[in-house]
């Protein structure tokens, strides 16, 4: 349902049942009003009955008094003498007493028909008791209440339609603004992601603002992307040039010592260009979707797998007692993180190292540190480390220098903080990792 | 001739290495931007083959600091980045020539060679001086069109004297275009190479310049 159909829908809806409901109230209180005034005038009519029937009823010589009035008919009387002999009754009452009580209002049904009755009393010319009944069609009270109801129901059948078709000019009026931006966003061309300027009103003002905030975040991601894939396509040329140098090299020594060691140094600068382009390809191959890890399981799992080529480096695995940690991420995004961090203690610390796991809740916020006591870093360099592409001066270890670029994106991505210190008594390197508190 | 590379990727600056030596240079290699402004302030290098990105302190860096000093070495920038923009700031910077990776060493080899000679006012490629004639690129010697038989240190200190003709050059500037880093001096080498260079050619090309070093003429003696 569009929003303008529902706008109308809503609002037409509310002023029927408005005015439906001051209808029924009009209704009831009308009803009330003209019973009241009705019973009164039974009332005065059968006092003025009791009157004229103690001076004048002698006088009357037809027992049937006449029509009057067109509402005559609907208002009859009855005139009983010692409560057994009718003395005098207008046309249209019937030959049974009108009510069985002495005196006040009553209701009665006679013949089908539903009466108002009033009962009086009086005495005749002969002290004989007199019972006299004003009796008036109930059927004439709903009639008239139902003529003031359908007077003031008769408007709505046509105000409604006219109501209806203002109301649609006045919502296509007010939703202009929203056509306005509906169009705006879809003559955009997808590589239009500059900001959004419209004067929209307060309500679409900020939907219009959460556009452009995405449309600059996609921007800023789509430009950082570009400056990864430049800086990644740069960074590939290094090893590249170093492969067909050492070959050059080779192709032109003199000792076979030289051209060996030459080739050894070709085949690790294809080794090292084979991880930077494995590197990329995990980047390219990211999922989107978020569910609940749990990190510590996930860190046994990459433990397991990357323990013995660890052991065939002299550098020993271990993961700490701790408690297990949940947190909000994309697996295969935490595997790489998990994967970076023990490669690079791996490759870095050096022959004899021990790298120690630890996941755990530090002041409730869930945290993973791979510590490790191997060659560590210097001040300085502790802060450059996450650089992308940097690799610590003397490093004799191949590597991309992308590793801990890409964990701290990782972590970023997944709201968290990375920090990075040297190791206890300043020996190996410590990184902790701060997850946001999924509670 | 001494030359200082700067590379801070292991594979690259290993080959650079060897490369440069197997073309007759003396070749030392340094990995961060520090260590090479360290090198060029107190060793003379007769060129450096610089990377820009370095750790520690940027080529781009060790450039300005380096034209800042006014030391005239030539500069090869060898860097990943290609852009015209890259190529203008690293021009402007006071490099004297540009190659992006991958190379080829024989490319490198010559771009060096050209910037030797310029270095030292020659624009033709062959050195001449009286009957003799130097080709960097072949690495030749003729002498009156006779080609000469020459070891590659000889030809090394040829080649100085040479670019040098008419200076005197000291034994240690010698030994030092003839020695990188960590590479054993023999005691006496230049004068046996000096004492080789006039038997194989004639006695008069390299005078001695006692308790000073060593001068090549311009021209012959008369």
């Amino acid at each position: 349902m569009s929003l303008k159909q529902r706008l109308l829908v809503l609002v037409l809806g509310v002023i029927g049942f408005v005015w439906l409901a001051t209808a029924a109230f009009t209704y009831w209180d009308a009803k009330y009003e003209l019973n009241q005034v009705l019973d009164a005038h039974l009332a005065q009519a059968s006092t003025l009955l009791v009157a004229q029937n103690t001076n004048e009823l002698d006088d009357i010589e037809d027992k049937h008094a006449p029509l009057l009035h067109k509402y005559s008919r609907h208002v009859a009387f009855q005139i009983w003498e010692d409560g057994n002999k009718l003395l005098f009754h207008s046309a249209n009452a019937p030959n049974t007493p009108l009510a069985s009580v002495q005196a006040g209002f009553s209701d009665t049904t006679i013949e089908g028909q539903r009466w108002r009755v009033f009962t009086t009393e009086a005495k005749g010319d002969d002290d004989d008791r007199l019972t006299i009944h004003v009796a008036e069609l109930t059927e004439v009270r709903e009639q008239l209440a139902n003529g003031i109801i359908a007077n003031l129901l008769k408007p709505l059948w046509f105000t409604l339609p006219i109501l209806a078709l203002l109301l649609w000019w006045a919502v296509a009026a007010s939703l202009k603004p929203l056509a306005k931006l509906t169009q705006a966003v879809a003559q955009r061309q997808p590589d239009n992601l500059s900001a959004i300027q419209l004067q929209a009103p307060a309500e679409v003002m900020p939907l219009v603002e959460r556009l452009n905030h995405l449309f600059s975040k996609t921007k800023a991601l789509i430009e950082n992307e570009r400056r990864f894939t430049a800086d990644a396509a740069h960074e590939l040329r290094t090893p590249l040039a170093g492969i067909q140098a050492q070959v050059q090299v080779a192709q032109a020594a003199q000792s076979t010592q030289t051209r060996e060691h030459a080739l050894n140094q070709a085949l690790q600068g294809c080794q090292r260009a084979s991880h930077l382009i494995a590197q990329l390809l995990t980047l390219a191959r990211l999922e989107s979707t978020a569910a609940s890890r749990n990190l510590r399981q996930l860190a046994k799992q990459q433990i397991s797998d990357l323990a013995p080529s660890a052991w065939e480096q002299g550098v020993q695995l271990e993961l700490a007692e701790g408690e297990e940690i949940t947190i909000q991420g994309l697996a295969t995004l935490l595997e790489i993180l998990l994967r970076n961090l023990l490669d690079n203690a791996i490759r870095y610390s050096g022959t004899g190292a021990e790298v120690v796991v630890t996941t755990g809740y530090a002041s409730s916020q869930p945290f993973l540190s791979v510590c490790d006591n191997g060659r560590g870093l210097a001040a300085e360099e502790l802060a450059k480390i996450t650089e992308r592409f940097y690799r610590p001066v003397d490093t004799i270890a191949s590597g991309s220098g992308l590793g801990l670029s890409i964990v701290q994106n990782i972590v970023e991505l997944h709201g968290g903080s990375l920090q990075i210190t040297q190791g206890k008594h300043q020996q190996g390197l410590a990184i902790f990792i701060y997850f946001p508190n999924l509670s | 001739m001494r030359i200082l590379v700067v590379e801070d990727d292991a594979v690259l600056g290993d080959a650079l290495q060897t490369g440069l030596t197997q073309a007759g240079y003396a070749v030392d290699w340094v990995r961060d931007g520090a260590q090479a402004q360290h090198a060029l302030s107190s060793e003379p290098y007769e060129a450096t083959v610089l990377d820009l990105g370095l750790p520690r302190c940027s080529g781009l860096e060790v450039l300005k600091q380096l034209r800042q000093r006014r030391q005239q070495l030539p500069v090869l920038i060898l860097t990943a980045r290609d852009t015209v923009q890259d190529r203008i700031q690293g021009l402007d910077a006071g490099a004297d020539d540009y190659l992006i990776k991958p190379f080829d060493m024989a490319e490198l080899a010559a771009r060096l060679r050209a910037l030797l000679r310029r270095a030292h006012g020659y624009t033709q490629p062959l050195l001449q001086v009286a009957d003799i004639e130097l080709d960097p690129a072949a690495r030749q010697v003729s002498y009156q069109g006779q080609i000469i038989d020459l070891s590659g240190r000889e030809f090394t200190v040829l080649h100085t004297l040479m670019l040098a003709a008419g200076r005197v050059l000291s034994r240690t500037q010698l030994e030092e275009s003839l020695y990188a880093w960590g590479q054993e001096v023999e005691s006496n080498t230049v004068e046996v190479h000096v004492h080789h260079l006039r038997r194989k050619l004639y006695p008069e090309l390299i005078q001695t310049v006692r308790g000073v070093g060593y001068l090549l003429p311009r021209a012959k003696a008369p």
